[in-house]
């Protein structure tokens, strides 16, 4: 990005600043407002995608990066947050007592 | 022709490859390192996230004045984080006095957060959390809770050392826009890691 662009308006900034803001806000309602266990998670996790992807794009300002850099990044953090995710069957066999059950 | 000129093609510039992304080597190497930390930070959430998961009784001790000071907490964050950008966009104008201002107020932002987690390590530690026990259940919530903040706390702390270190030498000279920029990306990933350990540590477990 060049100097002369940087001198223009922070208008995109600010609205992505009051997103986040926003996000945040509204998972704290969500909260207190108690909703099942799995649907609290699946809200708050939703929302905190949304404020982290607006930070990477705009804040990090990937979205200005060259696209090499977007996909790079985006395959090699996809994936292994995709297939971290396998530890999550093991959690459940712990709670249930699955293959164990009597 | 010595070995040094054929390898340079006989010239006298150096062979360089073109950067891969177009993007300075200090910046791709920020970029690298974020890349590495996320699946740090994902793997302790993930290992968080295991143990609460397939524990019948894990603890939910924060009340509301906890809450609300976690809330402080995130718009102090996320301000600085809008700040910062001001600081990175400041000093790729040119502008350097305003890229120092901006990076000190970040700072002042960070270094306030950091207390307020430290005053909300204490309190927890006051109503008996330890790594391995507490009053309420599993002995387990101590040393989840303080590995994930923990880690959070540090890279927090580490920023602000890189802050006063970079934005001093930024105003001196002695480092450039590029600097502040990776300052900028490292400060925004710490704000992005945030954003995931308030709804799954703090409001998942909000006291009914």
């Amino acid at each position: 990005m060049s100097a002369a662009e940087e001198r223009g308006g922070i208008g995109k900034f600010f609205v992505v600043y009051v997103c986040m803001l926003a996000t945040t806000a509204i998972e704290l309602v969500i909260a207190y407002r108690h909703p099942s266990g799995a649907q609290l998670l699946v809200s708050m996790l939703l929302l905190a995608f949304i404020g982290a992807l607006l930070g990477v794009l705009v804040f990090m300002r990937l979205a200005a990066e060259k696209h090499s850099l977007i996909v790079a990044f985006a395959v090699f953090t996809l994936f292994v947050l995709a297939t971290i995710n396998y530890g999550w069957t093991d959690s459940f066999r712990l709670l249930f007592g699955v293959p164990f059950a009597k | 022709m010595s070995h040094s000129e054929v390898a340079l093609g006989g010239h006298h510039t150096p062979a360089m490859e073109p950067s891969p992304f177009a993007i300075p080597a200090k910046k791709l190497a920020m970029w690298l390192f974020i890349i590495s930390d996320i699946m740090t930070f994902a793997a302790c959430l993930v290992a968080y996230g295991f143990l609460r998961n397939a524990t019948p009784n894990w603890p939910r001790p924060f009340q509301s004045s906890t809450i609300a000071s976690v809330m402080v907490m995130t718009f102090i964050l996320i301000t600085s984080s809008f700040t910062m950008v001001l600081a990175v966009r400041a000093a790729r104008a040119g502008d350097r006095a305003a890229g120092f201002r901006w990076t000190m107020i970040t700072l002042a932002g960070g270094i306030l957060f950091a207390l307020l987690h430290i005053r909300e390590w204490f309190g927890m530690i006051d109503q008996g959390v330890t790594l391995f026990k507490n009053p309420w259940g599993t002995g387990l919530f101590g040393g989840a809770y303080f590995s994930v903040t923990g880690l959070e706390l540090l890279h927090v702390i580490a920023a602000l050392i890189v802050f006063i270190i970079v934005g001093f030498g930024y105003k001196r000279g002695r480092y450039t826009s590029d600097d502040i920029e990776n300052c900028g990306l490292f400060w925004q990933f710490i704000n992005i890691v945030w954003m995931f350990v308030v709804p799954l540590v703090y409001l998942m477990n909000v006291a009914s």
